[in-house]
């Protein structure tokens, strides 16, 4: 019963909101399709009337860029579904069990979030160097994939329990009860009943593990030493920014090209998401 | 609470490959952080060409004398707080907007925060100065076709503030749908009536949010509270990228570039890590802080 | 389960001992610091891949040839041995280096390096002394000294020299034409030209500069009699806040401002982009070296500039120039240290340098290559005599490595420019800096 005035007001608000945070991205898009000399133009115009794909050619043109990205979706798809079920397991710990030093764990998986991960850096180098020497293991060490997908889940993890933890709460303990008196196993009950009633939560967590280990590029700069065909896309991207003057359309197609397997899986998860994050804060 | 299997060993068991990741992939480089900030670590001492010597506490003395130090630990403070206040009334503002429309702007208005919530840093930072670069950019040339001549040609990075106002933007623009989606979940689980029966009262729409919806929403907006001061305080990508690695002369530095010039441009590892460790402290400081918060209001963690 | 609400819970109080004791136990464990790698010297295998990093430079296609061309005749004399030849990014160098020489397992065996980082490199333990192996190789004789001193610390060679690069004076030449205007002859006459040419052409830059452009900066310092250290006894001391040095600076940041290169453009701007400015077009002058001459017969000036030596401060002087230039240079990890000298020799010898001026300009560190190389192509004229007029280095020291990563000087320029401290006070402000650097890394004997 609101004043249809007013109502008209607040969406036009809200319309002219969504084209000024949209104009970036929409900037981003258009200086990717526009020549050259229109780019570098000093009369910057919000259209082109000569679209073309040169600057994504430049990008594919260059060497192995399929393989950096090829690269960048293996290492955040591998992060992201362990540590989905890593944090899984351990969400329902901490939701489903009471021991001593729960809430210690729980306070330290706030904490672990804290943690700078650009001072890690340093440490996790020896670290990884050693992990390729002792074990001998091939994809664990430095120059490998498996580099960036340890430390990553890592990372990953206390942000992904954190957050976790609502989802399983909001499960019925009955429901729990019922499965065993239908004599379900533990684990029947986790993986068969529990883990479908979470996935939502899954999938709305598994966004920002996503998002961290495909943005990374100090990590990837740092471990990926002399094995370039292990190099992930922001490398890629990096070469566009030149001493003699950045080529912004190749710079603009790469990012579009690097942002848009975020946009896809945030478009595909998003319903899972705005409830989700609801779910996980509501309790 | 507690579930039917809760004995001895299993939540253990299940919490087993967390703390072992967690245990080898954090917990012992923090160690390690800690370590190194206590000795005199350059590159000779990483390659071997000198032995490695316990300083005690002489990287910290050496932080705590150095002006510089504590200019950039207060801009970093000043600077983080700014980001977490303009994110949270953008976000906290749009979520109620959004409760107000009709279905199709707020789909418009959904789909373009999460546009900006998908793009990643590096991205954005770079998106963002090409809009505000002076000879290519279109932003200061709609501003000086506005009339405001003297942004014609305006370089955003050579002012210390109007470089941090940039980096803000960016900053706000990237982290509000997180806000933004979180608050809106909130407001939607409130019971319809409680909100209605406020509307009747003729409130306000500021005095609905303050007397009604912000303290039900609390759980909430702690949480995404928490999350933007650990997120703000850390930044790193933004600063790095837009103003090059902390600015003219060094003006638009953050603790965690300053850490990362320190350790990686000068090779100080020792001195970085104690700055990794000053962060750590203050971002532990504020969370406990807030714990203890929760606590007194009897919530649960 | 909520908080109690009246004690402190036992989770903070547990969490907080934690905190507390590791912090306790890093700062009683001294002794049991991180571990350093394991491999100091390589070894000497005689078959097996070697690997190289060299520079990628803007047009590397014609470097890559030439050096593909020397490669093949190596692996053509040395039967089972390959060579890996991998260019990589500048911007990325620094890092990678020191990864490699953190881990000897990815490092390369022969490696391109700027001789600003020779001392640093050898303090960090990570090139080999090759003094014995290049005291046979008979190209060597012919190596400029200043060349032969930038691979050279405490009298050992630490490798060879790949290149020589030398700034000068770019101008237009249909702009100074149009404007009546002639070649400046002493760095005051730069000056006035350089206002001359932007009130008559609000466009250009007349003289671009940057604020992070330190070798642009060294010339004017030396020219006014400065410098910015100096040796005493076995380690440097600061000379930045001598009067000398500061009429240089002064010199140098006055050509900042509305009436030439406005700060809030050039202060931040770095050599390439003050040459990208140049060759774009949009700028009258500017100080760019030999290897830049490629970026201008790319860009929109070509056919319309000619170079100069940058003069000094009277008629007929020569401003000393920064003697910069490349190194090759060979790991102490290198497991086959035999194979990668003789690559060294091959890679950095008279013919491939010979080769490499041919296809990317370069200027051979060989004065009889390089006397060569000027009468085939007299571009390089105004370079080899600013060489000859005597070029200069910055202090070869460890010390020096830190005070280049830590900005100092780059910083010291931005304060000036940008109106955040005075010449006096930015040049003791850098001294002090300095002088911590240099009292930080003694010099070791």
């Amino acid at each position: 019963m609101r004043r249809p005035r007013g109502r008209l007001l607040a969406e036009s608000v809200a319309l002219l909101c969504a084209a000024a945070v949209a104009f970036p991205l929409y900037w981003m898009v258009l200086s990717a399709f526009k020549p050259e000399d229109e780019v570098l133009s000093e009369d910057a115009r919000p259209w082109t009337a000569h679209p073309t794909l040169d600057a994504f050619r430049r990008v594919f043109g260059q060497q192995d860029f399929g393989r950096y990205l090829g690269n960048s979706l293996l290492v955040a798809v591998v992060v992201v579904v362990a540590s989905a079920l890593i944090a899984f397991l351990a969400a329902v710990a901490v939701t489903r069990f009471r021991f001593r030093f729960r809430t210690t764990l729980l306070v330290m998986f706030l904490v672990a979030q804290m943690v700078p991960v650009e001072a890690l850096t340093i440490p996790l180098f020896f670290l990884m160097r050693d992990l390729g020497d002792v074990t001998g293991v091939p994809g664990v060490g430095l120059n490998t994939l498996g580099s960036l997908i340890l430390p990553h889940i890592a990372f990953s993890l206390p942000f992904a329990i954190w957050m976790l933890r609502g989802f399983v709460r909001a499960v019925p303990e009955s429901l729990e009860e019922a499965a065993y008196l239908d004599g379900a196993s533990r684990a029947r009950f986790l993986w068969r009943i529990l883990f479908p009633l979470v996935f939502p939560g899954l999938v709305a967590t598994s966004v920002f593990s996503f998002i961290s280990t495909w943005n990374d590029f100090l990590l990837a700069k740092s471990f990926i030493i002399s094995a370039t065909e292990n190099s992930t896309l922001p490398m890629a991207l990096l070469v566009f920014f030149k001493d003699e003057g950045n080529d912004w359309g190749g710079i603009m197609a790469a990012s579009t090209v690097m942002t848009i397997p975020v946009l896809v899986f945030f478009v595909l998860v998003q319903r899972g998401l705005v409830s989700g994050l609801g779910g996980a804060v509501k309790d | 609470m507690g579930g039917t299997g809760g004995k001895g060993g299993t939540p253990w068991l299940h919490l087993a490959p967390a703390l072992v990741v967690l245990g080898g992939l954090l917990v012992y480089p923090v160690y390690e952080l800690g370590l190194i900030s206590f000795l005199e670590y350059t590159q000779a001492q990483v390659s071997g060409g000198e032995p490695t010597s316990f300083q005690g506490l002489g990287n910290y003395r050496a932080l705590f004398t150095d002006a510089r130090f504590g200019q950039v630990l207060l801009t970093t403070v000043v600077f983080a707080a700014a980001c977490v206040v303009a994110t949270l009334a953008v976000g906290c503002a749009l979520a109620v907007l959004l409760t107000r429309i009709r279905a199709l702007p707020r789909l418009a208005l959904t789909l373009a925060a999460l546009g900006a919530w998908a793009t990643p840093a590096i991205t954005g930072s770079t998106v963002w100065v090409f809009l505000f670069d002076p000879d290519f950019g279109p932003v200061d040339k709609a501003l000086s076709r506005l009339g405001l001549s003297g942004f014609d040609g305006y370089a955003w990075t050579y002012d210390r503030y109007s470089a941090f106002a940039l980096v803000l933007l960016e900053i706000v623009w990237c982290s509000f749908p997180f806000v933004m989606v979180t608050v809106y979940a909130g407001i939607r689980a409130i019971p319809g009536e409680v909100l209605e029966a406020a509307a009747l009262d003729g409130a306000s729409q500021w005095r609905i949010w303050r007397d009604v919806m912000a303290p039900m929403l609390r759980p909430v907006l702690v949480v995404v509270t928490i999350q933007s001061v650990i997120w703000d305080f850390k930044v790193f990508t933004q600063i790095y990228v837009m103003t090059n690695g902390g600015g003219i002369a060094g003006q638009n530095l953050t603790l965690n570039v300053y850490a990362y010039q320190k350790a990686f441009a000068s090779s100080q590892y020792g001195l970085g890590s104690a700055i990794g460790v000053v962060m750590l402290l203050i971002l532990l400081a504020v969370t406990l802080g807030y714990l203890r918060l929760l606590r007194r209001q009897g919530e649960e963690i | 389960m909520a908080w109690p609400s009246t004690t402190t819970p036992a989770s903070l109080r547990t969490l907080v001992l934690v905190v507390v004791g590791a912090l306790l136990c890093a700062a009683g464990a001294g002794g049991c610091a991180p571990r350093t790698p394991a491999g100091g010297a390589g070894g000497d295998r005689a078959t097996g891949t070697l690997r190289v990093w060299l520079f990628r430079e803007v047009d590397n296609a014609p470097k890559a040839a030439v050096v593909d061309e020397a490669v093949a005749a190596f692996e053509r004399a040395h039967r089972g041995v390959r060579a890996e030849v991998t260019h990589i990014p500048v911007e990325t160098r620094a890092q990678r280096i020191k990864a490699a020489f953190n881990d000897p397992r990815s490092a390369p065996d022969v490696v391109e390096y700027g001789n600003t980082d020779t001392a640093g490199y050898v303090r960090d333990g990570g090139l080999a002394d090759l003094t014995a192996d290049l005291a046979a190789w008979d190209d060597a004789r012919a190596l400029d000294p200043a060349a032969k001193r930038s691979v050279t610390v405490d009298g050992k060679l630490y490798g060879a020299p790949l290149l020589v690069g030398v700034r000068a004076l770019y101008y237009r030449t249909d702009v100074f034409r149009e404007l009546g205007l002639k070649p400046p002859a002493t760095l005051d006459e730069l000056a006035a030209t350089a206002r001359r040419v932007h009130a008559a052409r609000p466009g250009l830059y007349g003289l671009a500069v940057g604020g992070a452009y330190t070798y642009a900066a060294l010339p004017f310092v030396w020219a006014h009699g400065g410098d910015v250290a100096e040796r005493k006894g076995r380690s440097y001391e600061a000379t930045v806040d001598d009067p000398a040095a500061r009429r240089g600076i002064a010199a140098y940041t006055s050509l900042f401002g509305d009436h030439n290169c406005p700060a809030s453009r050039c202060a931040r701007m770095t050599g390439n982009e003050t040459v990208q400015a140049f060759a774009s077009g949009k700028a009258a002058m500017a100080i760019a070296g030999d290897f830049s001459h490629q970026a201008m017969e790319n860009g929109k000036v070509k056919g319309a500039y000619a170079v100069v030596p940058l003069p000094g401060t009277r008629e007929g002087r020569i401003a000393p120039a920064f003697a910069g230039g490349n190194n090759l240079g060979v790991l102490r990890s290198s497991t086959h240290r035999t194979l990668a000298v003789d690559l060294l020799k091959s890679l950095a010898g008279k013919r491939t340098q010979a080769r490499l001026f041919d296809a990317m300009g370069f200027l051979p560190a060989f004065t009889d290559v390089r006397a060569e190389a000027a009468r085939k192509r007299p571009f390089v004229e105004p370079f080899v005599r600013t060489l000859a007029s005597g070029a200069r280095s910055v202090p070869v020291t460890p010390a020096w490595a830190a005070i280049d990563a830590g900005q100092v000087l780059p910083t010291l320029l931005q304060e000036v420019v940008s109106g955040r401290a005075d010449v006096d006070a930015a040049t003791a402000g850098a001294a002090r800096k300095m002088n911590a650097a240099f009292r930080k890394n003694g010099l070791r004997s």
